[in-house]
């Protein structure tokens, strides 16, 4: 499937790191009756999602609050380790982000969000996108080309919604 | 399946160079020297992090006396993430070389690859050290739970070469 205006996400089961070591949440179980931004990016700790994409985040975070959007979910094919520690490093986690990995990347392809660059050793990553979905509905949906930061930072989402 | 008295089979490694992700292959690396090489489910989980890593850069310094050439970090992980893990424990520092197997193409061709989706970690290393002399294995530490690091770890590999 693709992602467009109007569709759901399918659902999925990703790794989040609770207080207690890895969980695995279902993605339904967040968008259900809510208003939630999800963006996906390629990695934890490469270097535009680390001085681009996320800061634009979390710069944002408290003025998407201020228009309703109840949570934030980052996507990326990383383990809840890694998550962790990125989330901690950036500043995300303390902004209210929530890091969820799609671990085995199957989320990612299913939506035919992957890029594979072996010789960078990213294998399987996702694509930028920035999507508001209220009540499990995509409403508005920034998908950027690959290797781009473009419209799919917080800063050009929330000028839409 | 790794085991001693087997020649490595070559693999090609990503790692973050000076300015942008350069390959290795484990070959020119393990040709005609003595290299320790320790594998680890991954950066930032706990055994890895509190343990195993920490086991090796305290005897990084030992093991070049007794004529180690290089210490290198194997995981499944992409190259940006073992640089910061690699800057996070100390271990480059310690001189320690982190190379991802970032497909985890070698881990699956010396049979240590496992999974473990409740923990969001998929096709990981199971834990061991070895020394490789000329590129043959004449020591392995493996461990046979990845949640273990005892004779994976740096003083246990030393004590035997």
């Amino acid at each position: 499937m693709t992602i467009s205006v109007g569709s759901s996400l399918p659902e999925t089961n990703l790794a989040h790191m609770g207080e207690n070591g890895p969980e695995i949440v279902s993605l339904h179980s967040l968008l259900k009756g809510r208003k939630v931004v999800v963006f996906a990016l390629p990695g934890a700790f490469t270097g535009p999602c680390s001085t681009a994409h996320i800061p634009s985040f979390i710069r944002t975070a408290a003025a998407f609050r201020a228009k309703g959007v109840e949570d934030i979910l980052c996507i990326s094919v990383n383990d809840p380790f890694t998550l962790k520690a990125w989330g901690d490093a950036t500043g995300a986690t303390a902004a209210g982000i929530t890091h969820l990995g799609d671990a085995d990347g199957s989320f990612t392809k299913g939506l035919g969000m992957d890029f594979t660059a072996p010789h960078l050793g990213l294998i399987g990553r996702s694509n930028r996108y920035a999507l508001m979905i209220d009540n499990g509905v995509i409403t508005h949906a920034n998908i950027d080309a690959p290797g781009v930061c473009e419209i799919s930072t917080g800063e050009a989402l929330l000028a839409e919604i | 399946m790794l085991s001693e008295g087997m020649t490595l089979p070559d693999a090609v490694f990503t790692v973050v160079g000076k300015n942008t992700v350069v390959s290795v292959s484990l070959a020119e690396k393990v040709k005609a020297r003595r290299v320790v090489i320790f594998a680890v489910p991954g950066a930032f989980t706990p055994t890895c992090d509190v343990a195993h890593m920490p086991s090796f850069v305290r005897t990084a310094a030992a093991f070049r006396q007794k004529g180690v050439d290089e210490i290198i970090c194997i995981s499944v992980n992409d190259p940006y993430v073992m640089q910061v893990w690699g800057q996070q424990s100390g271990a480059t520092e310690a001189g320690i070389t982190m190379l991802a197997d970032a497909g985890a193409e070698f881990t699956l061709a010396v049979g240590m690859a496992y999974s473990k989706p409740a923990g969001g970690m998929l096709n990981r290393s199971r834990r061991y050290a070895m020394l490789v002399e000329n590129g043959v294995v004449t020591h392995l530490h493996l461990e046979a739970s990845t949640g273990v690091c005892d004779i994976s770890g740096g003083e246990a590999l030393l004590a035997v070469i």
